[in-house]
């Protein structure tokens, strides 16, 4: 038998079933196993979920499990938790330093111009958060566009960014969920991931601001997101269009022609011989 | 947890699983749930394979299960005249005996012949077909067609399955297509696609058969260009407006001010 652990099991189960059940899938299985909670909520991307900050003209803001508290979460823009915890779990609740505050606030703000650039609408946010060591932190950007319920784009930027000297490390797990529907007829729907790391120097401290600093963060991992997105765009572009269709004509095809079956026998022995 | 609701969740899972990747989802649920919960997806899995018209070997022929060929726990097939039970893990015929209590008619022979045909140049994939008398409706013959292709090493699997039940005395074609594509490679993409078909007043079975598919393969392709043109193109540009990159650092507030001034504000 394998011995394959739970956890790991549960996350093979979550890329074969259904991705526009993701949800329920992942509630049937932490009701299987208790124990595989909060692993699996901090490292399942679900699609994101919107709020409104009362407290910034309701200004929409975007919640996963990384500003989350209790059932409330954090606001990126009054950086206040709703719904409004009691005075007793705000003291208790995790906040970016003062310091790191002032990078997430310049990080929204680069950010949210970006997602105008780029999605032409949708929402953005951005939440930081302190590692073991002060110069190191980490982070998730979020962007979120739809139109209607029939197509939705998520994009989930999970890193962390880790000083060694006058250079950092910027390590990027981005995962894009992206469903597309056409009623009644098909559904197109899934999430890809994929993993970038770049090491990049920054001004030297005593040389330079905390704001000189906070440039080149934001630059860098603005540049690298704006990079992955790109890539990611185009490969979604090619699993949804071109190779879903593809494998539906792997089964069904009226118009194959002679060539193309032998073309794909000539294939299948050419990776029998490559088996052997 | 009750043992209801236990069953109600395994049974849940396997019915959304791809056909193609059963054992895989198994031995999951079973690291997962522990060897007690055997049983109870086994019984998931029967359910799967019947509902799901799952082609199992019998004697290295490729024969689809369903409730048409169902004889209490065993199933038959009226073409070669077997009687076989199931393992429907690895879905392989068992304790297989000779049958003679259903065959197919000249009719149904003649429809199975037709099918063949037409599936020898319309499946590329794995396919196993299936004409099996109504027992209780002599009138009536169900028709289904299972073609698959499998790629795990290349972190794909495929499914096509269309059924229909023909009554010759109305003669009317009514059943439905179900299609999927499941890639997983740094992923989980699934698509999906079903359609009900129903064709009243038809001479020849197989050709309405042939018509109907052939219209939803046609369709689907419409479908894919429209869903990447119209869908898929508004939800995130490839290069924003300006067509060049976005100048990241200090100055990038600039864009705002750009877009300010063209509206006027």
């Amino acid at each position: 038998m394998s011995s394959v652990s739970p956890f790991d099991a549960a996350l093979d189960l979550l890329r074969r079933l259904d991705p526009t059940r993701l949800k329920e899938h992942l509630h049937n299985l932490i009701q299987l196993d208790p124990s595989l909670a909060e692993d699996l909520l901090a490292s399942v991307d679900t699609p994101l979920t919107i709020k409104r900050d009362p407290k910034a003209s309701q200004r929409e803001y975007l919640c996963c499990d990384y500003n989350r508290d209790i059932d409330s979460h954090r606001s990126p823009w009054s950086n206040e938790y709703f719904p409004e915890l009691s005075a007793e779990d705000v003291q208790e609740s995790p906040f970016p330093s003062p310091r790191l505050r002032q990078l997430e606030i310049l990080a929204n703000d680069s950010f949210d111009i970006y997602r105008d650039l780029y999605y032409e609408g949708g929402v953005s946010s951005v939440y930081l958060w302190e590692l073991d060591d002060e110069d190191n932190f980490a982070g998730v950007v979020l962007f979120k566009n739809g139109n209607q319920s029939s197509s939705s784009w998520d994009s989930i930027h999970v890193f962390e960014a880790v000083r060694t000297g006058h250079e950092f490390t910027y390590r990027v797990t981005t995962t894009v969920i992206l469903h597309l529907d056409k009623t009644k007829q098909m559904t197109l729907s899934g999430n890809l991931t994929r993993q970038t790391e770049k090491t990049i120097a920054v001004p030297a401290a005593q040389s330079s601001s905390q704001e000189q600093l906070n440039v080149a963060h934001v630059t860098n991992l603005g540049t690298m997101i704006e990079d992955v997105e790109s890539q990611m765009r185009s490969m979604l572009e090619a699993v949804y269009f071109e190779k879903t269709r593809e494998i539906f004509h792997q089964t069904k095809s009226s118009t194959l022609t002679t060539e193309e079956i032998n073309k794909e026998a000539h294939e299948q022995i050419i990776k029998g011989l490559q088996g052997l | 947890m009750s043992s209801t609701a236990f069953e109600s969740i395994i049974s849940q899972i396997i019915s959304d699983s791809p056909s193609g990747e059963i054992t895989e989802v198994w031995n999951d649920l079973i690291a997962i749930a522990g060897p007690s919960a055997k049983d109870a997806i086994l019984d998931s899995i029967e359910q799967y394979n019947i509902q799901n018209t799952v082609p199992v070997d019998i004697d290295g022929k490729s024969v689809i299960i369903s409730s048409y060929n169902k004889e209490g726990s065993k199933f038959y097939d009226p073409v070669d005249h077997k009687l076989f039970s199931v393992d429907h893990l690895n879905r392989k015929g068992l304790d297989i005996e000779p049958y003679n209590s259903t065959t197919l008619n000249t009719f149904q022979q003649t429809i199975l012949d037709g099918l063949q045909n037409y599936a020898s140049t319309n499946f590329p994939g794995q396919v196993t077909l299936a004409v099996y008398p109504v027992v209780e409706e002599p009138a009536k013959v169900a028709i289904i067609i299972v073609s698959t292709k499998y790629n795990p090493s290349n972190f794909w699997n495929g499914d096509w399955r269309s059924q229909y039940i023909y009554d010759s005395s109305s003669k009317e074609l009514e059943g439905n297509i179900d299609v999927q594509a499941h890639y997983y490679e740094d992923g989980n993409v699934r698509f999906k696609s079903a359609k009900e078909v129903r064709v009243s007043n038809l001479d020849d079975v197989v050709k309405a058969i042939q018509e109907a598919e052939e219209d939803f393969e046609r369709n689907l392709d419409t479908s894919f260009s429209e869903l990447n043109e119209k869908q898929f193109k508004t939800l995130r540009r490839k290069l924003p407006i300006t067509r060049s990159k976005v100048n990241w650092g200090k100055a990038i507030g600039s864009y705002r001010l750009g877009k300010d001034a063209a509206q006027g504000n």
